[in-house]
């Protein structure tokens, strides 16, 4: 032990090759820690075999050497089994011995006083030459055997592709290469559909397998349809958590009596069954792309169930199960639910119980939300990856171009606030439920007030462009044939829970998502509209305008707005005409007469000149004078009126 | 963001910071204002190497009503040249610390409660250099108007009636050739930079 050696033990210093990029840049692995390392190591001792080996090379080496140690050791290695690095410390303690007594023996043979070494007389060799030839003969032929076979083999299976057009492994390979992530680990290839590159952060892993499917399998389904596309020659093989169909259910419903119907009706939540042909082998683009599909499904469904929890409503999100539950208006609840229907639980899932209701949930599944939310997740992905321009080269990566500047412009606490409010998906697919309710709704109540009022017509123009949150509409409302004459038009702005209407006068109402406000406020507009119509036709007809009001003070009260009322005189100033508007009545009209013709003397008066003063006023009834709508009776009475008779 | 004045508020003979402080709380919570938590600006200065030539100094200030920005003004000579960026030119003067030396015993700041009393703001707070207490600066800020000339008069009312009748109340030196123009956080500064001078000239607690 004079001369005592040094070992030095480390790992190699190179981590594994994970990915070689196109550029040639070599992505590794990161090392495994001291605790992983470790634990591989120890799996890979062989306890007894290492023994038994070391004990049998000790045995045919060195007779000399005293077999007892070794046992020593042995049992020693046994005993303390639980420690994994006790073997290996053996081993090198034993090497080290030899290594020792090797130094010690050249170091005696080196004095030459005890010891010399002779040079060892090497065995004489077999000079026959034929011999040599023969056996260089026979191993160059065994060689070519094994080069042949293999040449055999490959020309078979290339005639057999040739002519049976059988796909070819390596150009599938190449296809699936160009539109999937690929990398070869060991002896398999693996791949990768999650959409992490894309910029998600969603933590499942959607690692697939590519395998080569068997001769037999291929050969069959040719068999079977022959005239079909060819099979692939690819397998693909994905984690059974994401085999399958899935997709985000968005359901709006009135609000029902307890929460137990709207659960029943979430397990019923309709699978469109699986994918077409699922029995027969898919072909690898279809199975990644549901596979993909379900993965995104998954992490949008994830992410909102997040969002329903965090975010604190004022009627709180409901997650139950594989569904989410929020209160959009009141009365109506958005469901947002995540259907997969992977092969495994078909059968559990029997679609004889269910179907009805699964049916009567899929007339209402709202596809335009659905997409909505796609598109949302897909954007929060962009913007995960794209940074907004400028990057500088000194700053942080990733704020916005607003949270960039306000450094520099000296925003205060407020603006940075406001800053970093972010909306979240639910809150946005909420919004874009409200709003859609809301439109429907506007909708529905100007269809209705144009059929329920004839006169004057009303006519809405939606604009066709419009965001998700907010849409606009334009109200015409005009008499047929007097459209030149007066129309009065309104803009509705329908947004997520309000309406802005802007009337003729400019006055902005805000209304809420009662729709009853939108229907007076419309029946209001139509009798100003009627009001002020019979002045602009009495303007034509030469009529001169005495009086109006738009809210009279007298008569009964009004349930929604005032009554108004006008009065006007013929061109030479014999006749008046009265009209008297109440939203709740209808529109009711007068006329009065002077000299009045019903004027007999009285002993009061008696002097003949009163009876230039008007008369009282008779209603006349309007419903039984001709003409198409009200504008035109108007304008017929007034016609009636001036005439000099 | 409105009009500031700064305004500094003699400490009375045998009495401390906080009395003055409390004593203004009081004063302000009798108005009606409610504190809106703390606020702080601190200034710190650096001289330039002498091998750069003439010595200039840099003054770096943080105000907490702009958490995001870092305000520099550099002195040269006869002309104030100020720079306002992001957090990360503190770590840029850091880089620089071969060319600009920082003062470290003229570090000065001024925090207190802030308040807030329908349009005006309000930040009452204790000059300290190395921890040493120099004095009293007011902050009164009407938040609508962004013009001084138009907003002097109510502020100066406002502060009479605040401070009372002992403290004569000026516009700020630096405003004055500002009243028509558009007030900017900066201005704010620059009073402040103003007053912490003065601060460091003065020798003990400022009168």
């Amino acid at each position: 032990m004079a001369n005592s050696v040094n070992i030095s033990i480390e790992a190699p210093i190179e981590n594994q090759i994970q990915e070689i990029t196109y550029d040639g840049q070599e992505i590794y692995q990161a090392p495994l820690s001291m605790s992983e390392n470790l634990a591989r190591l120890a799996q890979k001792i062989d306890f007894s075999k290492s023994e038994d080996e070391y004990c049998n090379i000790k045995k045919e080496g060195e007779s000399s050497s005293d077999p007892k140690p070794d046992d020593d050791s042995k049992d020693a290695g046994y005993q303390s089994n639980q420690w994994p690095w006790e073997s290996v410390r053996n081993k090198l303690r034993n090497a080290l011995t030899e290594v020792c007594v090797l130094a010690d023996v050249l170091n005696i043979a080196k004095e030459k006083r005890y010891m010399v070494l002779d040079p060892v007389q090497p065995e004489q060799a077999d000079n026959r030459p034929m011999v040599q030839v023969y056996g260089r003969k026979k191993a160059l032929g065994a060689a070519a055997a094994v080069l042949l076979a293999g040449v055999e083999r490959l020309r078979a299976s290339e005639t057999m592709r040739v002519s049976r057009n059988m796909p070819d492994f390596h150009i599938d390979l190449l296809r699936l290469r160009q539109n999937w992530r690929l990398k070869k680990v060991s002896n398999t290839i693996v791949g990768d559909l999650s959409y992490r590159t894309a910029g998600s952060k969603f933590s499942q892993t959607g690692v697939f397998e590519v395998t080569k499917a068997p001769e037999e399998q291929m050969m069959a389904a040719m068999s079977m349809n022959a005239a079909g596309p060819a099979p692939s020659a690819l397998r693909v093989t994905v984690p059974p958590e994401l085999q399958g169909v899935a997709f985000i259910s968005v359901l709006c419903q009135k609000e029902q009596e307890d929460v137990v119907t709207a659960t029943l009706s979430s397990s019923a939540l309709n699978c469109p069954g699986t994918l077409p042909g699922d029995g027969a082998e898919l072909h690898w683009q279809q199975k990644l792309e549901a596979a993909q599909n379900v993965l995104f499904c998954k992490e949008l469904f994830a992410r909102l169930a997040a969002e329903a929890v965090q975010l604190d409503a004022s009627i709180p999100h409901m997650v139950v199960g594989n569904q989410i539950m929020a209160t959009v208006l009141p009365g109506i609840q958005l469901l947002i639910g995540l259907c997969h229907n992977n092969g495994q639980n078909n059968t559990n899932n029997g679609p004889e119980g269910v179907k009805p209701e699964g049916a009567a949930g899929k007339s209402d599944h709202d596809h335009v939300l659905e997409h909505s939310l796609h598109q949302l997740l897909r954007a929060v992905h962009h913007a995960n990856t794209h940074y907004p321009f400028p990057h500088p080269a000194t700053g942080p990566l990733g704020p916005s171009k607003r949270r960039c500047l306000a450094g520099p412009m000296a925003a205060d606490r407020y603006e940075l606030l406001e800053m970093s409010k972010e909306q979240s998906l639910l809150e946005q697919i909420i919004q874009q439920a409200q709003h859609f309710f809301m439109r429907r709704r506007s909708e529905y109540v100007l269809d209705t007030i144009a059929k329920e009022v004839k006169d004057p017509l009303i006519v809405s123009h939606w604009n066709a462009l419009n965001s998700p949150t907010q849409s606009c509409v334009k109200i015409n409302i005009m008499a047929y044939g007097y459209d030149v004459v007066c129309r009065t038009s309104l803009v509705v702005h329908v947004g997520e829970k309000t309406l802005k209407c802007i009337c003729r006068d400019g006055k902005v109402r805000h209304l809420s998502y009662e729709l009853q406000e939108l229907r007076d406020l419309i029946y209001c507009q139509i009798y100003q509209h009627q009001m002020t119509a019979v002045q602009a036709v009495g303007r034509c007809m030469g009529w001169q305008l005495l009086a109006s009001s738009a809210h009279l003070g007298s008569g009964p009260v009004e349930p929604l707005g005032n009554a108004s009322s006008c009065l006007l005189a013929s061109p030479n100033g014999d006749r008046m005409i009265a009209i008297r508007c109440e939203p709740s009545v209808g529109i009711q009209v007068f006329i009065a007469q002077s000299p009045r013709k019903d004027f007999f003397s009285s002993e009061l008066v008696q002097d003949k000149k009163w009876e230039n003063l008007g008369g009282a006023f008779k209603e006349i009834k309007l419903d039984k004078m001709e003409g198409k709508n009200f504008l035109n009776k108007m304008e017929l009475l007034m016609a009636c009126l001036s005439s000099p008779s | 963001m409105g009009v500031t004045v700064l305004q500094q508020y003699p400490v009375p003979e045998n009495r401390n910071g906080t009395y003055v402080i409390e004593l203004l709380t009081k004063r302000m919570l009798a108005l009606g204002a409610t504190q809106q938590g703390q606020f702080l600006v601190d200034c710190e200065s650096y001289l330039s190497h002498p091998q750069m030539g003439t010595t200039k100094t840099v003054h770096i200030l943080h105000n907490s009503e702009q958490p995001a920005s870092v305000f520099s003004i550099l002195e040269s000579g006869t002309k104030n040249i100020h720079v306002i960026a992001d957090g990360l030119f503190d770590l840029l003067m850091m880089k620089l610390s071969q060319h600009y030396t920082s003062k470290k015993q003229t570090k000065i700041e001024s925090k207190g409660p802030r308040f807030e009393l329908g349009d005006f703001c309000v930040k009452l707070g204790s000059v300290t250099m190395n921890q040493n207490f120099k004095g009293i600066l007011i902050e009164v800020e009407y938040r609508p108007c962004v013009m001084a000339n138009a907003v002097w008069g109510l502020l100066r009312e406002f502060l009479q009636g605040l401070l009372g009748p002992t403290v004569t109340i000026q516009p700020p030196q630096h405003l004055l050739s500002r009243m028509n123009e558009i007030y900017t956080p900066i201005d704010t500064i620059y009073q402040y930079l103003e007053h912490f001078s003065a601060y460091r000239k003065t020798t003990g607690m400022r009168p």
